[in-house]
C-alpha cells in the first residue's frame, strides 16, 4: 500500500528577543500567566501590528538553508477562524494562492544518508496562547483557562510535500531540521514546545487525515505509525478514510477526531492591511548568506576534508549541533580530531539514556566537559591508560564529573611501567601457577593466562606489553 | 443568488446566533447588497494591479523587548491569573 | 459674562494664553452647554469631569510660565471608536460596555501634549457603521438644525458637538465619508486626510485599508490647526508616512475642476447650492470648469467589498473573553458562548459581517475582494491624471439634504448609496474636506466636498479657506 506522509513544521524564534508584531519579550516560559502580554499581542482595539525586522531575517534563513526561493517581496495574511486562545479571532501568517509572498517556496532537504524531501513552503506567523484545565481534565471544569503570554511568539512554519511514506525518515528529516535550525541560532528546541509538527497521512484507498496538536518532533513519529496503523485498519475492513483533521492526544499516544472548528475553506485568507507588503529587494539574499552561521552539510564536509573524521562519524556529530560543537571544544583542547571524534561518537552517547535521546538532549545527563574528552583522549595516545580502562574511567566521569586523571589516580589504575615491579609481579605468577607454567612452554597461546594473572596482581596497572615481554623471556630461560 | 443555506454557514463562521426568521431577513438584504456589488464584474479590467501599500524591510521594527507597565486585561473573571474561557468540547 | 463658547481654537488659545479668561471658565461654559443642549442633541456617549482638572493644570502652568502647547486651552470631544486611557471607549457598542483601554491614541496623547482639552466621548453608528448616528447603543444624535433630522455619520456626535457648540473642535474618523458626511448634514467643516498622514494607533479598526481620523471644527482655521498637532509620521502605525508637516491658510488662484457625476446624481437643490460655489471661487480668481471622472461608477461597489471583508475579520475579536460586558464564561460550551455574546451586536453591525464574509468565502474572494483593489487602482489613475489638470476637484458632500430619523434604517441599500460621493477619497487615499456650502429652501445645510492629491492638504486648506471667507456661510443653529 502506498502511504504519503507531509509535514507541517513549527519553530519558534526563540533566538528572538521580542514577539513578532509587538515587543513583548519571546522568554514567556515560567512566568505568571497573562504576564507577558501588552495591548497589540492581546488584540485590544485600536492597536496595530509592527512586524519585528529579524525575525524577517530568521525566517529567511530558515528559508535558505532549505534551499528555497526568497521573494523580493513578502506580505502577510489574515487567517480567520475562532479559537480562544487567539485573541483577535484570526492569525497573522503568510499565503501564495493569490502570488507567492510567503518568506520562502519550492525548496528541498537531504536527509539521512541520501533522501530528499521537497519543501512546499516556509512561512512566518504567530503563536496563539494556551488554554488549559484546572483539573487537567476539560470534562470536570466548568471552564477553560487561558494564558497568553504565548500569543504572539514568533514561529516559522515548513511545510513539505508528501514525500515521506516511512515513519523512520520523518524522525530522521525531523532530526535533520533541528539540526538546521540550531546551527543558526534561530530556535532553541530543547525549550519545551519550542518545535511542534503537524503531519498528513494518507494510505492507498483513502484521503488525506491531518493530524494537529503534536507536541514534539519525537511525538510525531509516533502519531504517524499510529495513524498509519488506523487508516490501514479501515481500508483493509472496507471503512471510507474521509479527509478530517484529527488531534494527537498525548496521554494517550492515539489520534482523536476534533470537531467544531474552521476548516481551510472557511479560513476566508486576505492581505493584513495593517501590514504593508515588504519590500526585501534583490539584494536581500545576496547579502543575507554571508552573515549565516554554518550550516550541518557544510559543517560535515569540513570534518571530513579538514578534520580527516570518516563521514559516518562526521554525519554522526552535525546531527547534534551540541555534539557537534562539543566535539570542536574538545580538539580545541587536545588537538587529535580522530581520536576525540571517536571517544564522543562511541563511547560518550552510549552513556546517554533513552529519555534524553528521543528529546535530543544528549549531554545533559551527563557530567561531562571537552576537557574531560580531552585530557582521557591525551592520556590514551600517550599510553598512560590502555583503552579498556579509560572506557572504565570515562564511566565514572560521566556520572562524577571528575577529571579522568583524579579517577585514575584514585582507582590506581595508571599504569605500571616499571619493568622491575612487573617483573616481580610475573615471578609470583611463575612460582604460584606452575602447571599453566608447563603448559605455556607445550603451546604459546596459553601465556595469555598467565598475562591476565599478572594484570590481576598488579590491579590491571601493569603495561600488557611489557609484562607479556617478561613472561615470553622467563618461559624461554627456564626452558 | 444568495441562499439561506450560505448565511447560515456564514453566520456561523461569525458565530452569530440568527433565528429563522433573522435569516429569512439577513438573506433577502444581503442578496440585495451583493447584487449591487456585482457592478463590479461590468468594470473593464486591462490587468490592474490590486492597490497595495509598501514599506522597506529597513524600516522594520528593530527586535528590543519591553514590558507593557498596567493591566491590560478587562474581564473580572480570572483564576491565578489565568482567563476564564468557555470550555472547549 | 462673554458667551466663551462660541469661540474658535486661535480664540481660545489667545484668550486662556493671555489670561483674559482662564481654561477652567472656558470648559465650566462649555460643561454647562452640554447639560442644557444635550437633552436634544445627545452628541456624547461619555462627558469627562476630570476635564476641569485638566483646565486646570494648563491655568497653573500659564501662571507659573511654563510652556504650553499651541492647543492650550483647547476643548476636543472625541469619537468614541479613538481610545482614550481610563475613559471607557464603547464604539456605541454593548459590545464594549465595560471597555476601558490602557493606552491613548496618538492623536490624544498628541493633543493632550498640545495642551488641549478632553472634554469627552461623542456618540456615533456602532463602530462607525452607519451614515446617520441612528445605530448606536446609546440612542440617536439629533441634527442640531432640525432635531427630526439625522446629524448625519457615522462620526454624527463629533459633527453635531461642534455645530451646537459644546467643544471647540472635535475628532472623527472616516472610513467612506464619517467625518464628511456630518459635517456636510451639520454645517460645520470636516476634514479627511491623505492615508497614512494620520496616525490610527488607537483607532478601533472597522475598515484599515480605508481610514483616517480627522478633525472637525466651526472653521478651516481650527481644522488646520489640529492637523498640525495630530498629523505625522507615528513609529506605531507602519502605515503612516514620513515627516510631520505642518500646514497655514493662503490665498492663492487655483485650478478648481467640478466633478460631473457627483453633481448629476444629486438633489436639485443640492446640485444648485453646489453649482454656485464655481461663482465663489472664480470671484476669488481661481479657473473653474467641469469635468468628469467615469471611473467613480465602481467606487461604491467597491467601497462596499473592502469595508465589509476587513470589518469581518476586524470584529471577530469581540468574543467578550479577554475585555467586553459582563458575561460570565463558566458553564458554557466555547461556540455557545461566543454565538451568545456576539449575538449583542447590532444589526446592521451583523449585516455588514456576514456580508464581508461572503465576499471572502473560498471562490468568491477573486470575483469581489480582487476585484474591489483593482478598482481603486483604476480610480487612483483616473484621480492622478486629472490632478495634472486642476489643483482640487469639487462637488457635493452629500448627493441629498439631511432626512428624517428612521427614515432610511429599514433598507440597507439606500442607506450605502447616500455615500457615493465621499468614497472616492477613502479608495484613493487623497484627502478631502466639507465646507458648508448654504442652506436648502428647508433650512437644511448643503456641504461642499473639496478633494486635492494625495499629500496636497496645503492645496486643499487653500482652496477650502478662500471659499469659507467668501461664501460667509458660517454660522450656528439656535438651540
Ligand atoms: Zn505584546
Amino acid at each position: 500500500m502506498q502511504t504519503k506522509i507531509g509535514l507541517e513544521i513549527h519553530c519558534q524564534l526563540t533566538g528572538l528577543k521580542s514577539k513578532l508584531f509587538c515587543s513583548c519579550g519571546t522568554d514567556y516560559r515560567g512566568k505568571e500567566p497573562n504576564s507577558n502580554v501588552c495591548p497589540t499581542c492581546l488584540g485590544l482595539p485600536g492597536t496595530l501590528p509592527l512586524l519585528n525586522k529579524k525575525a524577517v531575517e530568521f525566517a529567511s534563513m530558515i528559508s535558505l538553508a532549505l534551499d528555497c526561493r526568497v521573494p523580493e517581496e513578502i506580505m502577510f495574511y489574515r487567517k480567520n477562524y475562532f479559537y480562544p486562545d487567539l485573541p483577535k479571532n484570526f492569525q497573522l501568517t503568510q499565503y501564495n494562492a493569490y502570488g507567492i509572498t510567503s518568506i520562502g517556496v519550492d525548496g528541498s532537504l537531504q536527509y539521512g544518508d541520501d533522501k530528499v524531501a521537497r519543501i512546499r513552503r516556509v512561512q512566518l506567523e504567530e503563536d496563539p496562547g494556551r488554554v488549559v484545565y484546572e483539573s487537567g481534565s476539560m470534562e470536570k471544569s466548568l471552564y477553560a483557562l487561558v494564558d497568553y503570554n504565548r500569543a504572539g511568539i514568533p514561529l516559522v512554519e515548513i511545510v513539505t510535500e508528501p514525500d515521506f511514506s516511512d515513519p523512520k525518515d520523518v524522525r530522521l528529516f525531523l532530526n535533520k531540521i533541528t539540526s538546521i535550525v540550531e546551527h543558526l541560532g534561530v530556535c532553541d528546541t530543547k525549550l519545551e514546545g519550542s518545535v511542534r509538527c503537524d503531519v498528513n497521512v494518507s494510505v492507498q484507498g483513502g484521503l488525506r487525515v491531518e493530524i494537529k496538536n503534536v507536541g514534539s518532533f519525537s511525538e510525531a513519529e509516533k502519531a504517524v505509525r499510529y495513524e498509519i496503523a488506523r487508516q490501514k485498519t479501515m481500508v483493509s475492513r472496507n471503512i471510507e478514510v474521509k479527509a478530517e483533521t484529527r488531534h494527537w492526544d498525548d496521554a494517550r499516544k492515539i489520534t482523536k477526531e476534533s470537531r467544531s472548528k474552521e476548516e481551510e475553506q472557511d479560513y476566508r485568507y486576505f492581505p493584513e492591511p495593517d501590514i504593508p507588503a515588504i519590500t526585501l529587494g534583490k539584494d536581500f539574499v545576496l547579502s543575507l548568506k554571508p552573515s549565516m552561521p554554518e550550516l550541518p552539510d557544510a559543517r560535515k564536509e569540513r570534518f571530513i576534508s579538514a578534520l580527516g573524521l570518516s563521514p559516518h562519524v562526521a554525519q554522526v556529530l552535525i546531527e547534534n549541533k551540541e555534539l557537534a560543537d562539543f566535539f570542536e571544544l574538545t580538539i580545541k583542547l587536545y588537538n587529535s580530531p580522530k581520536e576525540v571524534a571517536n571517544w564522543i561518537v562511541t563511547d560518550l552517547i552510549s552513556f546517554v539514556d533513552e529519555k534524553d535521546r528521543e528529546g535530543g538532549n544528549l549531554l545533559a545527563g551527563l557530567k561531562v566537559g571537552p576537557e574531560h574528552i580531552a585530557e582521557l583522549a591525551r592520556m590514551v595516545e600517550q599510553n598512560t591508560v590502555n583503552r579498556t580502562m579509560a572506557k572504565q574511567i570515562l564511566g565514572q566521569v560521566v556520572r562524577t564529573g571528575e577529571m579522568p586523571s583524579v579517577v585514575a589516580r584514585k582507582s590506581q589504575a595508571t599504569r605500571i611501567a616499571d619493568s622491575s615491579v612487573i617483573a616481580d609481579a610475573v615471578e609470583a605468577v611463575f612460582k604460584a601457577e606452575q602447571s599453566a607454567v608447563a603448559d605455556a612452554r607445550q603451546n604459546p597461546n596459553a601465556a595469555n593466562f598467565l598475562l591476565g594473572k599478572v594484570m590481576q596482581l598488579t590491579k590491571g596497572r601493569a603495561d600488557p606489553k611489557t609484562a607479556l615481554e617478561l613472561i615470553n623471556k622467563k618461559l624461554r630461560e627456564t626452558t | 443568488m444568495v441562499t439561506k443555506e450560505e448565511v447560515k454557514h456564514l453566520s456561523w463562521l461569525s458565530r452569530f446566533d440568527l433565528s429563522d426568521e433573522e435569516l429569512s431577513k439577513y438573506t433577502a438584504q444581503i442578496e440585495q447588497i451583493i447584487s449591487y456589488l456585482d457592478k463590479l464584474d461590468s468594470m473593464p479590467l486591462e490587468n490592474v494591479e490590486p492597490v497595495k501599500a509598501k514599506k522597506n524591510l529597513a524600516d522594520l521594527r528593530n527586535d528590543q523587548a519591553t514590558n507593557f507597565a498596567g493591566e491590560v486585561l478587562g474581564t473580572k473573571y480570572r483564576k491565578d491569573g489565568f482567563v476564564k474561557a468557555p470550555r472547549m468540547v | 459674562m462673554q458667551s466663551l463658547y462660541r469661540l474658535g481654537v486661535a480664540e481660545v488659545v489667545q484668550g486662556v494664553t493671555s489670561r483674559e479668561f482662564s481654561a477652567e471658565e472656558y470648559i465650566h461654559q462649555l460643561l454647562e452647554r452640554i447639560e442644557r443642549v444635550e437633552p436634544k442633541i445627545n452628541a456624547f456617549i461619555t462627558v469627562s469631569k476630570s476635564s476641569i482638572d485638566q483646565a486646570r493644570i494648563i491655568d497653573r502652568k500659564i501662571r507659573d510660565g511654563e510652556k504650553v502647547g499651541p492647543l492650550a486651552g483647547v476643548v476636543v470631544a472625541i469619537k468614541d471608536n479613538i481610545c482614550t486611557k481610563g475613559m471607557r471607549t464603547t464604539c456605541a457598542s454593548k459590545m464594549l460596555d465595560d471597555y476601558v483601554p490602557p493606552y491613548d491614541a496618538t492623536v490624544v496623547d498628541r493633543l493632550q501634549q498640545a495642551g488641549a482639552i478632553v472634554i469627552g466621548k461623542t456618540n456615533m453608528d456602532e463602530f462607525g457603521m452607519g451614515s446617520t448616528t441612528e445605530f448606536s447603543r446609546h440612542g440617536a444624535t439629533r441634527n442640531p438644525w432640525d432635531i427630526n433630522k439625522v446629524p448625519g455619520g457615522s462620526s454624527g456626535g463629533s459633527a453635531a458637538s461642534v455645530a451646537a457648540l459644546e467643544c471647540t473642535v472635535s475628532l472623527g474618523s472616516d472610513t467612506g465619508g464619517s467625518v464628511r458626511c456630518p459635517a456636510s448634514f451639520c454645517s460645520v467643516v470636516g476634514f479627511k486626510p491623505t492615508y497614512g498622514l494620520v496616525s490610527r494607533y488607537g483607532l478601533v479598526s472597522y475598515a484599515n485599508s480605508l481610514e483616517q481620523i480627522g478633525p472637525l471644527g466651526k472653521t478651516v482655521s481650527d481644522v488646520a490647526s489640529v492637523m498640525n498637532v495630530i498629523a505625522g509620521f507615528d513609529e506605531k502605525d507602519n502605515t503612516t508616512a514620513a515627516g510631520r508637516p505642518s500646514y497655514s491658510v493662503d490665498k492663492r488662484p487655483l485650478r478648481v475642476g467640478l466633478v460631473k457625476e457627483f453633481v448629476e446624481g444629486a438633489d436639485e437643490q443640492v446640485s444648485k447650492i453646489i453649482s454656485n460655489s464655481l461663482d465663489v471661487f472664480a470671484k476669488v480668481g481661481c479657473q473653474c470648469e467641469e469635468t468628469s471622472v467615469a471611473s467613480v461608477q465602481y467606487a461604491l461597489p467597491s467601497y462596499y467589498t473592502i469595508a465589509t471583508a476587513e470589518a469581518s475579520s476586524n470584529l471577530a475579536r469581540y468574543d467578550n473573553i479577554r475585555y467586553g460586558f459582563d458575561m460570565n464564561p463558566e458553564g458554557y460550551e466555547w461556540n455557545t458562548y461566543f454565538s451568545k455574546a456576539r449575538s449583542n451586536f447590532g444589526e446592521e453591525v451583523k449585516r455588514r459581517i456576514i456580508t464581508g464574509s461572503y465576499v471572502l468565502s473560498s471562490g468568491y474572494y477573486g470575483k469581489y475582494y480582487l476585484k474591489a483593489q483593482q478598482a481603486r487602482s483604476i480610480l487612483i489613475r483616473d484621480l492622478k491624471s486629472l490632478f495634472k489638470k486642476y489643483d482640487v476637484l469639487v462637488g457635493p458632500t452629500m448627493p441629498i439634504l439631511p432626512f428624517n430619523m428612521g427614515e432610511k434604517v429599514d433598507n440597507p441599500l439606500t442607506m450605502y448609496l447616500v455615500d457615493v460621493d465621499t468614497v472616492v477619497a477613502n479608495l484613493t487615499g487623497i484627502p478631502a474636506i466639507s465646507v458648508p456650502a448654504g442652506f436648502a429652501r428647508n433650512g437644511m445645510p448643503v456641504g461642499l466636498q473639496i478633494m486635492a492629491d494625495a499629500f496636497c492638504e496645503q492645496t486643499l486648506i487653500d482652496a477650502a479657506s478662500m471659499f469659507e471667507t467668501e461664501a460667509k456661510v458660517q454660522r450656528s443653529p439656535e438651540l
